[in-house]
């Protein structure tokens, strides 16, 4: 009993945090159905002004500046209103270009956001964990109830604080104009607008309200936990947006009771499952996906929320943008529209370049850099198959890539070497075998994966298979025996052929280089066929498709299954070439820059995902040369965000557009013309 | 009296569609002979398209039940609709964006390929052998709904709005159906192209697909229809013969009194 009031306690503070960052989710959901995963980052911001304001002085950029000092009340409310402008600035710049945009272009966009925020945050307060000073109420005494169950002071202000503000801002939404406003466009926007409603100014009031929730709840967390870091805000950002589609998105009660709830089942499986804490983000997930799974809308939800927006970032998005952009971009765009209208030669031309650097290169620091552009090249065709020719955003692809390296170095070093002291030379010929077992293995993977979200659509799909790949890598840190936790496996061998290592980094980039034929061969054949254009014709209207006798669901799975081929394929060289993985290798984060690749190359294109890798692979090395690079190496990434920003509003479909692929044989059309 | 044995290619039976509290279809019986070209026609608002939507797999039907060339088809998917042999366009057009005319077209000939995807990756001859039938099926196609070859390569959706229509017919075609349904393939053209297009309904019958198309032009309809059906509020105004429906004092009050 004792032990079940306290973790009842945990779960309700926990709950209590969760629940008002979920409300900030369903607020902006509710009135633009635009999942802003960005939260998780105003979350963490909303900690660290608050902390910062509390203290006497505060490092920033690394030299220290003089604080005001002020007792939490006033600070958390600084923190609040600067927040709450910060999500309306975000809101204006980034998000309000796109209202009319397909899906996809605002959900990258917010991943994008979250990166640049995270990323400013890091150069802004450095890497470290900063305190939560010390303060009067933390001092006193906790509270017992029960003679058992231990409440401190501060655990009961969260509480408490949770449940005015949600009263404070249900009355809001009832009786005050703007409220009601927000509540009319939730309903319908349309007729929201028609009756009069100034529909931006409801959704800037949604963006500081939400914004100022997360923050609240990020200076709580930081509170209850003694600390503000600046990636704290990714787990509790997926938590509290699985809470928020928990309990229905777009429905305030439903966060409410979503993040309770997950608070609870958090602490309470953490306390009694067998090694529960280890295990406790998984449980989150499991819930999600199972949710998602078997009731879409949610506890509270409407179903019609999980609807699919026709068109994509590549059908009709060509001619927006300002002029000067398109200028720019128009040399390129005739010089790729002619490489892509050439087909197979332009493919030669550019394969005879990479050998000839690949030969040239004097530095085996550089052919390591290029190996690795080959690599990402590689895994982002296998993530564009799923996103940009059958337009499913897949968050979970990295588990793919996860399971080939997983395979082959569990294999070859788990298992042989340890378990039965076979040397690898002596099996060299065995990577050959796992490159079509793992991508084999990686594809069934992803059929079951993919089954469950086939009623999914546009953003409940992200998150399922965030979900999903959030669970993997739980898995893949916690199931020792199997994948030897987080400190990975060492020794993977370098690849070999005929007892003729190929551990240079020559042979290296040589090798990448030949998968990568294979790779963009393989999947170009299935593209430019009837496969293909059931692909991009999903993309493009999936009940239209439905209506030319595409099976849809057959045909997602079957794009599941080809980028899970890629990924497990590419997996096991990856691990052969990096010799140590570890689960760090295949983070949610790792997903959003393949993610941020393709969009950046340009979607549903085969260059597009190379022509990505290079420019950020490349750039990532050449910026470390600048002095201010050194001292602020994250900036890069900010960097990395908002050129994509920039990318969705003026030229969503990415720089390499142009090269458009063919949707038919190339065979069957030269035939025809002659 | 209605049945396999009357020659009836497509059968609705009492099909009652509700949106919500609204009645879009209410209990409607009708029968699409064989070979006919069947006119679908109400006031706006009165459920054509609902219905449209129902016989095509889109809407499922709150009660009722669909018979197609003798088989039941009400549990199925919408491609199983499809693959069955109806095949439809749209009130809006949809055409598939960021994909040419010929792509276009190809898509709705899908479930006439089964390549299998190492037939596709080691280019197997039977894949390409294939591929080049029904990409020249698909310039037929297109040259038979009146568009030159030199439409094929563009883009689809930046066609003119009369060509989209044709683009969007083709498709259909392509599938080789049964039954074409059309939701106002001449809305939004002028004299000449209205022409056109009715004269390309007949030839499509003529080959042995059965039209069932919904249109507002009464002069079109009365020259191009063997059989009418009209709704009004979702229920069955009038059936028949197209001089005796368009006759009947109901269809007229029915028109007249909306056309205030
Ligand atoms: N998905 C839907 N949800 C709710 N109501 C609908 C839906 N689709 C149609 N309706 C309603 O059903 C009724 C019939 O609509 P429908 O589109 O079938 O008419 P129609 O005869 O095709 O009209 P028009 O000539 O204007 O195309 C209308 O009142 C319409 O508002
Ligand atoms: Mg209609």
């Amino acid at each position: 009993m004792d032990y079940f009031g306290q973790l009842l306690a945990n779960g309700l503070v926990l709950g209590a945090i969760y629940a008002l960052t979920a409300v900030a989710f369903t607020l902006v959901y509710g009135v633009v159905r635009l999942v802003n995963f960005a939260f998780g980052e105003l979350f963490m911001l909303g900690a660290f002004l608050t902390t910062s304001l509390m203290l006497p002085e505060v490092r920033l950029f690394g030299t220290v500046v003089p604080m005001p000092g002020f007792p939490l009340p006033i600070a958390a409310l600084g923190a609040i209103v600067i927040t709450g402008v910060i999500g309306v600035v975000v809101d204006r710049i980034a998000y309000r270009p796109l209202r009319n945009a397909p899906r996809l272009a605002p959900l990258i966009t917010s991943i994008a956001v979250s990166v640049v925020l995270q990323s400013l945050a890091q150069t802004i307060w450095g890497a470290e964990e900063l305190r939560f000073p010390q303060f009067y109420l933390a001092t006193l005494e906790p509270v017992v109830l029960f003679d058992s169950i231990y409440l401190s002071v501060m655990d009961l202000v969260v509480m408490a604080t949770a449940v005015v503000a949600m009263l404070g801002l249900s009355l809001f939404i009832a009786r005050s104009s703007l409220g009601r406003a927000m509540r009319a466009s939730a309903e319908d926007q349309t007729a929201a607008m028609l009756v009069g409603i100034p529909v931006n100014r409801v959704v800037a009031a949604a963006f500081a309200i939400g914004s100022g929730f997360a923050a609240l709840a990020g200076l709580l967390y930081a509170q209850t936990y003694g600390f503000a870091h600046s990636s704290m805000g990714f787990l509790p950002g997926l938590k509290a947006l699985t809470a928020a589609v928990l309990g229905g998105i777009g429905s305030v009660p439903g966060a409410a009771l979503g993040g309770l709830i997950l608070g609870l089942v958090e602490a309470l499986g953490a306390g009694y499952l067998p090694n529960g804490t280890a295990w406790k983000d998984a449980i989150s997930f499991v819930l999600l996906v199972g949710l998602l799974y078997m009731r879409p809308q949610g506890l509270l939800g409407r179903p019609e929320l999980n609807s699919a927006g026709r068109g994509s970032l590549l059908g009709g998005a060509s001619a927006a943008g300002a002029g000067w952009l398109q200028a720019i971009f128009a040399r390129g765009d005739a010089l790729l529209a002619r490489g892509a209208a050439a087909g197979t030669p332009a493919a030669f031309g550019l394969l005879a370049v990479a050998v000839i650097v690949g030969l040239m290169v004097p530095s085996d620091y550089w052919l390591r850099i290029l190996t690795m552009v080959v690599i990402y090249g590689m895994l982002a065709s296998g993530l564009n198959v799923i996103v940009g020719f059958a337009g499913l955003l897949d968050l979970g692809f990295v588990a793919f890539w996860a399971v080939g390296s997983y395979l082959t170095s569990i294999l070859f070093v788990l298992v042989l070497k340890d378990g039965y002291g076979v040397a690898p030379q002596e099996v060299w010929w065995l990577l050959y075998l796992n490159l079509p077992l793992a991508g084999l293995l990686a594809a069934g993977f992803a059929v079951l994966l993919g089954t469950p979200t086939l009623k999914l659509r546009g953003d409940y799909l992200a998150i399922m298979t965030l979900g999903f790949g959030e669970i993997v890598r739980v898995v893949a840190i916690n199931w020792m025996d199997l994948t030897n936790g987080p400190m990975g496996i060492r020794g993977i061998p370098a690849p070999n052929l005929f007892g003729i290592a190929l551990g240079s980094p020559r042979a290296q980039f040589f090798f990448a280089l030949a998968l990568a034929v294979v790779v963009v061969f393989a999947v170009a054949r299935l593209v430019r066929s009837y496969v293909g254009r059931a692909w991009v014709a999903i993309r493009e209207d999936e009940e239209a498709a439905e209506a030319m006798g595409v099976p849809t669901a057959r045909y997602k799975l079957y794009a599941y299954a080809t980028s899970g081929f890629v990924g497990g394929f590419v997996g096991v060289f990856y691990a052969h070439s990096q010799q140590y993985i570890s689960p760090l290798n295949f983070s949610l984060f790792e997903n959003i820059l393949l993610l941020m690749l393709v969009v950046l190359g340009g979607l549903g294109t085969f260059l597009g995902p190379f022509v990505g890798a290079l420019i950020w692979i490349v750039f990532l090395q050449l910026a470390l040369d600048l002095p201010f690079v050194q001292a602020y190496p994250e900036t890069r990434f900010a960097l990395l965000g908002v050129v994509l920003i920039v990318l969705m509003v003026f030229r969503p479909q990415g720089l390499a557009a142009s090269a458009r692929v063919g949707l038919t044989m190339p065979g069957a059309r030269a035939k025809e013309a002659a | 009296m209605m049945g396999a044995e009357t020659g009836a290619l497509l059968e609705a039976r009492q099909v009652i569609v509700r949106f919500g509290g609204l009645e879009a279809v209410g209990g409607l019986d009708m029968a699409v002979a064989r070979g006919a070209i069947h006119g679908l026609i109400g006031p706006n608002g009165a459920g054509k398209t609902t219905v449209l939507n129902v016989l095509t797999g889109f809407i499922r039907p709150t009660a009722g039940r669909l018979v197609f060339d003798g088989e039941e088809i009400g549990g199925l998917n919408v491609n199983g609709f499809a693959r069955r042999g109806l095949a439809r366009t749209f009130q809006n057009i949809r055409l598939f964006g960021a994909m040419t005319v010929l792509e276009s077209v190809l898509v709705g000939a899908h479930q006439r390929f089964s390549a299998s995807a190492p037939a596709l990756i080691f280019g197997a001859r039977t894949a390409r052998a294939a591929e080049r039938a029904m990409i020249a099926r698909a310039h037929e196609l297109l040259a038979f709904v009146g568009l030159g070859r030199d439409v094929a390569d563009r883009v689809a959706t930046t066609l003119s709005y009369g060509h989209q229509r044709r683009v969007e017919i083709a498709r259909a075609l392509m599938s080789s159906p049964k039954l074409l349904l059309l939701d106002e393939p001449l809305a939004g053209m002028n004299a000449l192209e209205k022409q056109e297009i009715a004269d390309l309904v007949r030839q499509v019958r003529a080959q042995g697909i059965t039209v069932l198309l919904i249109e507002h032009d009464m002069q079109i309809v009365r020259s191009l229809c063997d059989h009418l059906t009209v709704l009004e509020y979702g229920k069955l105004l009038a059936d028949g013969e197209p001089e005796q429906v368009l006759a009947d004092p109901a269809v007229q009050a029915a028109y007249l009194g909306r056309a205030r």
